[in-house]
């Protein structure tokens, strides 16, 4: 019988390394959100009435949106013909609204949502992960065909079906292919970025960036790092897992058109995948239910805000006005163990990427972005994370393994890690870091190497406490 | 006891799935028979995968006008040892140490991470610990330092303040050649780090050693003094010559180009492109090494380059091979300064 279960045992220890580290992930910290709520000049209404655009541009970010504006209690107008999802806040929500991904996947619902007749993708569970999927290439001859990158989102479902896109049905618009594209390893997913603080963010001067790499520029852990930038400026963009997006403003377009098919006054036209809009382009039947661009300028003063504002202005205030998380300065395992855990994290190199604080410039909008600490745990440059976190899509100047430094600020709430999502686990998520051709194996050798677990522990506490 | 083992789990698997499709919502209508969208056939019946783990999409990265020039980043482990044809150098690796990954690729200051190394599960040593070996290419340093010295003087200047200066840098000697060297470590963590680095080829090579073990990293110290290196390393002025090219700070200025194209980067992608140059005793381009580039980029600046002619470079009366560099950006060309700050030619 022993002889039985020692080559077992064995196998076991070979097979899951992970599960017999001493340290281990805390989990997602419990307690009230640590998030969600706005800056604190807003909250006390400097300048004047700029709580009450707060308030009502939330209101608006967790609107659902329908085909038509036609159906009770979803409001918005504009969804599809393809979609992810049908809200914002409905994706943007662990721990409040404006967070990442919540612990009960609303696309399941999204589905079938008023008469909708879509597949759920095997890769969408009621308990995993917000998924945003795209394709790396595109197929010829039913096979992915490396000379042609595609990258673009593939959206999960149309709105055929439904009760409000009359006309449009199945036989003429269908889903993309996701069995063939997970048959040939060609695809990849994201799950949505957490927007709090993010005015903070928008708000770092350029210069601040580059001095900031300046500072770290002969490191001892081999970190190098380069940053995104627009194309037509040439100034840093700074949104997006790829640091592609310059403003919350084109951050906000963007994802109203590609996420929920909304088209806008910054994305004008309604969107066809990738593949489709290389050959005839959306069906007739399945487009412009609504005048374009379906969001707008309410020139009567009766938008979502009461005010003029598009949605998509809207969004970016709400995500602008945002306040940024707050970290527990006890849990989990104590104050002692967290102030340990940061020490170690500054030690061995993690903040050379995870920049832990960058100082705003002058705002003109409120004065909780006016020259302010931001604590957000990133250096916002994309760097080289390797073979194993590369996804082989390039957004701007970003190659297939470089990403934007993912702020760490509200991590101690957050479910799911990495930019798809592939784990709950802070100790996996910390060892994706460490792969061929990445920037990060020095700290992450560190970490594994030169710590002790109980130095590992302390860092994970430190990490799930902000 | 084999049958009823397998029953069980057999139970429990239909149980498993019958639950799932429980909680799964009642089944759409079926798939029409269209073509799919993004142009795949999910009935296909031959599979071809993505290679995993290859970056295909790979942005900026590195590229040479030919095979048979060696560079930077050609560095490898065979046998044991590190050898790098470029930089002259090879190393044996201490006993029992080994290379888990490569390193990312040359960055756009001209930074590279020539081996990461870490003891091999096999190593019966007392402590742990970790190696990089890097190296900075002093013509586009983000850093105002003209050589190895000065690097490392910037970085214990600028030492974070949760970090203690054990070993202020001083002049070594490794291997018969002069190293500059710098030891600190933290407190929090109880980590010591040693950096050990030289200027070969205007390019100053870091050993960074690193471990809570002091013996460790003497005695990997020891093993450095095992090292091959060129008779021109050194830790102030390790400027090429002899069997290799002398490299020269800011030879591409004006005054010494007889003739140029200037290469058409109308992507406004704005990425800092780092080339380095050998220009022939006869001042023509013979070997371009694009650092950093987009292909179609790296393209369009290496056919360029080639066409590029200099006066031809003299020491003591002889015409010889120099090496510069120059820094290409979508709007503006600079040649390399050894300050680190390059100068902008043609803005």
């Amino acid at each position: 019988m022993t002889r039985r279960i020692l080559p077992l045992a064995v196998l076991l220890v070979l097979i899951f390394p992970l599960q017999i580290v001493a340290q281990v992930d805390p989990g997602v910290r419990g307690g009230a959100a640590g998030a969600g709520g706005p800056l604190a000049s807003v909250a006390a209404n400097n300048p004047a009435n700029i709580l009450n655009f707060f308030n009502t541009a939330k209101g608006d970010f967790q609107e659902i949106d329908s085909v038509s504006g036609t159906i009770a209690g979803q409001d918005g107008a504009g969804l599809g013909p393809r979609y992810n999802s049908r809200s914002c806040a409905a994706c943007h929500a662990q721990p409040a609204v404006g967070g990442s991904s919540p612990s009960v996947n609303p696309q399941v619902a999204d589905a079938t949502a008023n008469g909708a007749q879509n597949t759920i993708p095997s890769f969408i569970t009621a308990s995993g992960p917000v998924r945003e999927a795209r394709f790396p290439f595109f197929f010829t001859n039913n096979q992915p065909d490396t000379s042609r990158p595609n990258g673009g989102v593939e959206d999960l479902y149309t709105i055929a079906g439904r009760t409000d896109a009359p006309g449009c049905t199945t036989a003429v618009i269908s889903q993309p292919s996701f069995a063939l594209a997970q048959n040939t390893g060609n695809i990849i997913f994201r799950i949505p970025t957490p927007t709090f603080g993010a005015g903070l963010i928008e708000n770092i001067d350029d210069t601040t960036l580059l001095a900031n790499a300046s500072a770290n520029a002969n490191n001892s852990f081999g970190i190098t790092g380069t940053f995104n930038r627009e194309g037509n400026t040439g100034t840093i963009t700074r949104f997006g897992w790829k640091g592609q997006n310059k403003s919350l403003e084109i951050f906000a377009g963007e994802a109203y058109l590609v996420e929920q098919g909304v088209s806008n006054e910054l994305f004008t036209q309604e969107r066809p995948l990738p593949g489709e809009g290389q050959s005839t382009g959306l069906p007739s039947q399945c487009r412009l239910f609504n005048g374009t661009p379906e969001d707008r300028t309410h020139f009567d003063g009766n938008g979502a805000t009461g005010t003029t504002m598009s949605d998509t202005v809207a969004f970016a205030m709400f995500m602008r006005l945002l306040a940024p998380p707050t970290p527990s300065t006890t849990t989990p395992g104590g104050a002692a163990s967290i102030n340990n855990g940061k020490a170690l994290f500054n030690a061995i190199g993690c903040n050379v990427c995870h920049t832990p604080s960058l100082t705003t410039t002058s705002s003109g909008f409120t004065p909780s972005l006016n020259n302010a600490t931001a604590n957000l745990f990133s250096d916002l440059e994309i760097h080289h994370m390797g073979v194993t976190l590369n996804d082989n899509v390039s957004q701007g100047g970003a190659g297939g393994d470089q990403f934007r430094t993912a702020p760490l600020w509200g991590l101690g709430q957050r479910i799911f890690f990495l930019h798809d999502g592939r784990t709950r686990d802070l100790v996996a998520a910390i060892r994706a870091h460490n792969s061929s051709g990445s920037e990060a194996n020095g700290p992450s050798f560190n970490f594994f190497v030169n710590l002790t677990a109980s130095q590992q522990q302390d860092i994970l506490n430190f990490l799930r406490s902000l | 006891m084999f049958r009823r083992t397998f029953l069980q789990l057999a139970f429990l698997c239909l149980a498993a799935i019958s639950a799932q499709a429980q909680l799964l919502p009642a089944s759409p209508a079926p798939q029409p028979q269209l073509p799919p969208p993004s142009d795949g056939d999910p009935k296909a019946t031959t599979v071809e995968r993505v290679p995993t783990n290859t970056i295909i999409i790979k942005g900026a990265e590195p590229s040479a006008s030919d095979h048979s020039t060696p560079l930077p980043e050609d560095g490898s482990i065979s046998k044991g040892v590190y050898r790098n044809r470029y930089l002259g150098l090879s190393f044996p690796l201490p006993a029992g140490w080994m290379e888990t990954f490569d390193g990312p690729p040359p960055s756009d200051s001209g930074g590279y991470v020539l081996a990461q190394l870490v003891p091999a599960p096999s190593f019966k040593g007392p402590g742990k610990g970790t190696m990089l070996i890097s190296a900075q290419d002093m013509f586009f340093s983000r850093v105002p330092a003209r050589n190895a010295v000065e690097l490392i003087n910037f970085s214990k200047e600028h030492l974070p303040s949760y970090y203690e200066v054990e070993h202020a840098p001083s002049e070594v000697t490794i291997a018969g050649q002069k190293f500059v060297r710098f030891d600190y470590k933290s407190p929090a963590a109880d980590l010591h780090w040693y950096i050990l680095a030289t200027e070969i080829r205007c390019h100053a090579v870091q050993f960074v050693l690193t471990s809570r073990d002091t013996a460790l990293l003497e005695s990997i110290i020891a093993k450095l003094g095992e090292m091959e290196l060129p008779p021109e390393a050194s830790a102030a002025q390790g400027n090429g010559g002899g069997a290799v090219p002398l490299c020269v700070a800011n030879y591409a200025r004006a005054e010494n180009i007889t003739y140029k194209v200037d290469p058409n980067l109308a992507d406004r992608r704005f990425n800092s492109i780092p080339v380095r140059i050998i220009i022939d005793t006869k001042g023509h381009v013979r070997h371009v090494h694009v650092v950093s580039a987009f292909p179609d980029q790296a393209t369009k600046i290496t056919d360029a380059l080639l066409q590029w002619t200099f006066k031809p470079y003299t020491r003591d009366g002889q015409a010889v091979e120099v090496e510069t560099g120059i820094m290409f950006r979508s709007s503006r060309t600079d040649v390399a300064d050894p300050s680190g700050r390059a100068s902008a030619t043609n803005d």
